[in-house]
């Protein structure tokens, strides 16, 4: 532990947070600012042959009411590959935007929004997922998981030896991320410069998007996204909001404001997708796995091929010589689905940990010691090493704590009254993945620190995380160090993703940190009385605002005392960090260990988990108070994911029927009982300067299958389809 | 989210008399407001009929809990809040208060009133089956007068109600009677803030060892609130210990005869009818272990 890493601090933006000073993108307010309400489709696929805007437009106080006839087209459509509003009168699926009323008001646009009249050529949707399984095609290659289809070894000829073997198929339905903050965008023109506020968790990414769609040079957008009031992935693509509010402010040459509606947010961006997945396993009669075959599909739009590589994780986990995983898609006449936390991994991790649950009572063996059993020591798909790997501990810690040895092991043996109860356990994994990232640190000569870097803060803590690292660094205490963020005119950073923006933008922060130390020692050895001559950098720290002799700490010379000496008000340092080479010689990934208990109204079919112990290894904790927070709220919404969370479509209409909070239902507190988080700590020298692996997904991937564990555990029926509603538990 | 508010009009009298005076004389003009948390959603959604409101808030008349020796008069104004946090309710009627507490969330139920949940005529409320059990009262007021029904004749369809374009509901009234043990039960998706899939209120009254009178009735399972009348009938005149004896399924069948469950997107019509029929067993079967 250091000075301050690793210890508990409250978020440093959480006093603005509460009392209403954190500004979010929808409460920026612009002088003369029209508002803009979407007129959305109600039909899923065809043609609109006529749209009416008359009346609309002498509703009082419209301004002017947008189509597909009448929006300037993108300047360069082949940049952007996602779904674009207003190009064009082709409908690709139900509430897709068909018209954008801009007012004086907000409730103008609302009231004139509703008189807008669109008449169509209407065709049937299809958007029947598991109805059309069958007829799924290869998925492209993704970036970050690889090839659609993978082998190690030769997993049919394996399977058909095996003495034991299993298959089943799982099913996921759709999911949204439901985010507190609705995406919004205030956009403005100055002088044919765009400044545009923005929900998003990629600035750099909604600058270049604009630049192309508007044709203008990048430099001449600013993105500005501060505070993010959850986005779970659902604002890493740039939505077409920020298209249409810029545009239409170009257009009206005035600031223009869009906000999506509850309703609007379950079309306005992507979601998790519909996954359909078979499993097969072949093992010994004494447990050891010979062979998995892991085959996914998921649905994507008509517009884009969303992988949402489910099976990813399938290859590194067990120490399997045969294995083989497949990634298909089915086009549907529904929006693209996109990044929805742990993406592909929580889906994948369901199947897969439940088929081993199920592998687990046809071999009469407990489920943890046959996870064991098959414990890999080296990645079995590459044969390289883990950087590190605590997740055996993960596994002895959780079930010490959960008293796992108590569960007895024929289901339906556990009864409180009307309850069984049940225990169920599972693995999770999630990368430790690191991008480049830049920051810029100024110190000044008033003993503060001010440091930029345009990552996001999509509610993990970003804020603080990287106060704490640059505190530790640069020696001096958080209060007087400021970070900002969300903003294109910072250096860039990586979008906030993939669990990585303290391995990437923290890295930068320590590396930013270390040049200025070496260069503040440069200037203190000019003065050649200075304790500190004759020392590297690496024999000096930064501490307590003074840069003193590691070894004789007393040896030292104020940082403000340097700078004044040079007669320097600031001293600035602009540092890209970039991964390590020595990364590519290892399997570089973070593990966790989920144990549950279930308790089953047998006479409703109601499930709730009463406990749930969630023990995680992602390298270095920096500071336990948010992770923690981080790691529970994996835990609650994996309980979602497996109980109640559900986006229904009438496929009739290719309609969700279930777009509000009231009828999409995430977990309430209530929900939610006992949740115990712990780490178990790696000192991981090869991921990052810093040892800090991402944890943001890897905290909800087993927490779906340990749910559907325990709940067979408890009831002795096989819930392979989620959510496990009650009407299901009580069926089956 | 579509409704435009200039286009709705909300007078807020200061006097009962004149506003009973005005919907008398404009039957079916004026849409009462009460707490509004189920209007303002169809509000909302764009979807609101009603035009014109007439706001109750400044009828004292409408206010409060009202309890005397033999009765407790809960006024239509009472908020959820109200209901959950009243000692006499808790004590003798406490599945009232559990239905306000298991109603939304502490912003509705500081809004939401009885008198709007009985007024709403939502099948799925979650505050009249335990009215319909503990055998309420329900009074009605015009300019002519106050009408009084039980009020598990109160409702005669799917959001169809006995109620007069001019008349307003002033309360429900519950008799205080020794003896009566409870059971609620709220199935929904999630602990709270879920509409019911589901929804169980029962209750019987004890007098020298017997039942004399039963109540049980359920919600979200027919067009309206309704009262397995043959399964009450058949407990009247047994001892706790003979009614716990009932066979299952003939307690399962004769509860299963007075609801009509639908499949909607909130639950299947076969999970509804076979929760609602163990939900009946297992009052029966539990009545000995449940507390006076």
């Amino acid at each position: 532990m250091g000075k301050y890493i690793g210890k508990e601090f409250s978020r440093v933006d959480g006093v603005a947070k509460v009392t209403g000073a954190a500004p979010y993108a929808a409460e920026f307010h612009v002088p003369g600012t029209a508002h803009g309400y979407l007129v959305m489709s109600r039909i899923a696929k065809g043609t609109i042959t006529k749209i009416d805007t008359a009346a609309a437009e002498k509703s009082p106080g419209v301004v002017r009411v947008f189509t597909h006839k009448n929006t300037p087209k993108f300047a360069h459509p082949e940049k952007y590959k996602s779904f674009k509003a207003l190009q064009s009168p082709e409908i690709v699926f139900n509430a897709q935007p068909i018209a954008v009323v801009v007012a004086e008001t907000f409730e103008e646009a609302r009231a004139a929004a509703n008189l807008v009249e669109a008449t169509y050529r209407r065709e049937d949707p299809s958007t029947d997922f598991f109805g059309r399984v069958e007829e799924a095609e290869q998925a492209p290659d993704s970036p970050f998981s690889g090839k659609s289809v993978q082998t190690t070894g030769d997993a049919e000829q394996a399977m058909s030896s095996a003495e034991i073997t299993f298959e089943a198929e799982y099913t996921i339905p759709a999911e949204h991320h439901n985010p507190m903050e609705p995406h919004a965008a205030v956009a403005y023109w100055k002088n044919g410069k765009l400044k545009i506020f923005d929900k998003s968790q990629d600035v750099y990414t909604v600058r270049s998007n604009l630049a192309a769609a508007l044709g203008v040079p990048e430099d001449d957008v600013h993105v500005v996204s501060p505070y993010v009031g959850g986005a779970f992935g659902c604002s890493i693509r740039t939505n077409y909001y920020p298209f249409l509010t810029a545009m239409m402010a170009r257009e009206l040459k005035r600031p223009v404001k869009l906000v999506y509606t509850r309703r609007q947010m379950f079309t306005g961006h992507g979601y998790r997708p519909f996954t359909h997945q078979k499993i097969q396993l072949g093992a010994k009669k004494t447990g050891e796995l010979i062979s998995i075959i892991h085959e996914a599909a998921n649905n994507t739009s008509t517009v884009e091929k969303w992988n949402d590589s489910t099976t990813r994780f399938t290859r590194h986990i067990y120490a399997c010589p045969n294995m083989k995983t497949i990634q298909r898609l089915v086009k549907t006449d529904l929006p693209t689905p996109c990044a929805m936390r742990a993406p592909g991994a929580v889906s994948g991790m369901f199947a897969l940990e439940s088929a081993l649950d199920e592998l687990s009572y046809k071999l009469d063996m407990d489920p943890l010691e046959l996870r064991l059993k098959n414990y890999a020591e080296v990645d079995p798909a590459n044969g390289k090493p883990y950087s590190t790997k605590a997740l055996r501990e993960c596994y002895r810690r959780g079930a010490e704590k959960f008293g796992w040895d108590k569960r007895q092991p024929i289901p339906r043996s556990m009864r409180e009254g009307n309850e069984l109860i049940g225990y169920g356990m599972s693995t999770g994994i999630w990368y430790a993945f690191q991008q480049p990232a830049t920051v810029k640190v100024v110190l000044k000569a008033d003993g503060t620190a001010q440091l930029t870097s345009a990552t996001s803060d999509i509610g993990p803590g970003t804020y603080t995380v990287m106060t704490i690292i640059a505190a530790e660094y640069l020696g001096i205490a958080p209060e007087k160090i400021s970070f900002g963020l969300g903003d294109t005119q910072m250096p860039k950073a990586p979008v906030q993703g993939g669990s990585w923006t303290t391995a990437s933008v923290g890295s930068a922060v320590h590396g930013a940190a270390m040049k200025l130390k070496s260069r503040l020692l440069s200037l203190a050895q000019k003065d050649k009385d200075s304790p500190l001559q004759g020392l590297g950098p690496d024999e000096v720290v930064l501490l307590d605002g003074r840069l003193q002799n590691r070894k004789q700490t007393s040896n030292g010379v104020s940082i403000v005392g340097i700078l004044k000496a040079e007669g320097m008000d600031s001293m600035t340092e602009v540092h890209k960090e970039t991964p390590s080479k020595i990364r590519e010689d290892y399997q570089l990934l973070a593990h966790g260990a989920q144990f549950v208990e279930v308790r089953v109204d047998e006479q409703l079919g109601m499930v709730r988990v009463s406990r749930a112990v969630e023990a995680t290894a992602c390298g270095k904790i920096m500071n336990p108070k948010t992770s923690h927070s981080q790691e529970m709220g994996g835990v609650v919404w994996g309980i979602g994911m497996a109980l109640t969370e559900h986006t229904e479509v009438d496929d009739r209409f290719g309609r969700i029927m279930n777009p509000s909070l009231a009828d999409y239902h995430v977990p309430c507190c209530a929900d939610v009982r006992k949740v115990d988080t712990d780490f178990i700590e790696e000192d991981d020298r090869v991921v990052n300067p810093l040892g800090v692996k991402g944890m943001g997904e890897l905290g909800m991937v087993g927490i779906p299958a340990a749910i559907s564990n325990a709940v067979y555990h408890a009831t002795g029926k096989r819930i392979r389809h989620l959510p496990m509603t009650p009407d299901k538990v009580l069926k089956a | 989210m579509r409704a435009y508010v200039p286009d709705f009009d909300i007078t807020v009298p200061d006097r009962l008399d004149d506003a009973l005076k005005m919907l008398a004389e404009k039957p079916g003009f004026y849409r009462p407001l009460a707490g509004g948390t189920d209007l303002m959603v169809v509000f909302n959604a764009g979807h609101q009929i009603y035009k014109n409101f007439l706001s109750l808030h400044k009828f004292q008349e409408l206010h409060g809990i009202h309890v005397t020796d033999e009765e407790v008069e809960i006024r239509a104004l009472a908020t959820y809040t109200d209901l959950r946090y009243h000692p006499i309710l808790k004590a003798e009627f406490p599945m009232l208060c559990q239905a306000a507490a298991e109603s939304g969330a502490g912003a509705i139920q500081n809004r939401g009133t009885i008198g709007g949940n009985i007024g709403n005529g939502s099948p799925a409320a979650d505050t009249p089956p335990a009215l319909a059990a503990y055998g309420a009262e329900i009074d009605l007021i015009s300019k002519d007068g106050v009408r009084s029904l039980p009020f598990r004749n109160f409702q005669t369809g799917y959001k169809q109600m006995d109620l007069r374009p001019e008349e307003l509901i002033r309360g429900v009234r519950l008799k205080r009677k020794s003896g009566r043990l409870h059971s609620y039960r709220k199935v929904g998706t999630r602990k709270a803030q879920a509409i019911s899939k589901v929804c169980f209120a029962a209750t019987v009254r004890l007098e020298s060892g017997k039942i004399v009178e039963a109540g049980i009735a359920y919600g979200s399972v027919a067009p309206t609130v309704g009262c397995c009348e043959k399964l009450e009938q058949k407990l009247v005149g047994l001892s706790l210990a003979e009614a716990s004896k009932l066979d299952p399924m003939e307690v399962k069948k004769l509860a299963g005869e007075s609801i009509s469950p639908i499949d909607d997107i909130r639950s299947s019509g076969e999970y509804r009818l076979k929760v609602a029929k163990n939900l009946a067993a297992d009052f029966v079967s539990n009545l000995e272990n449940l507390n006076v």
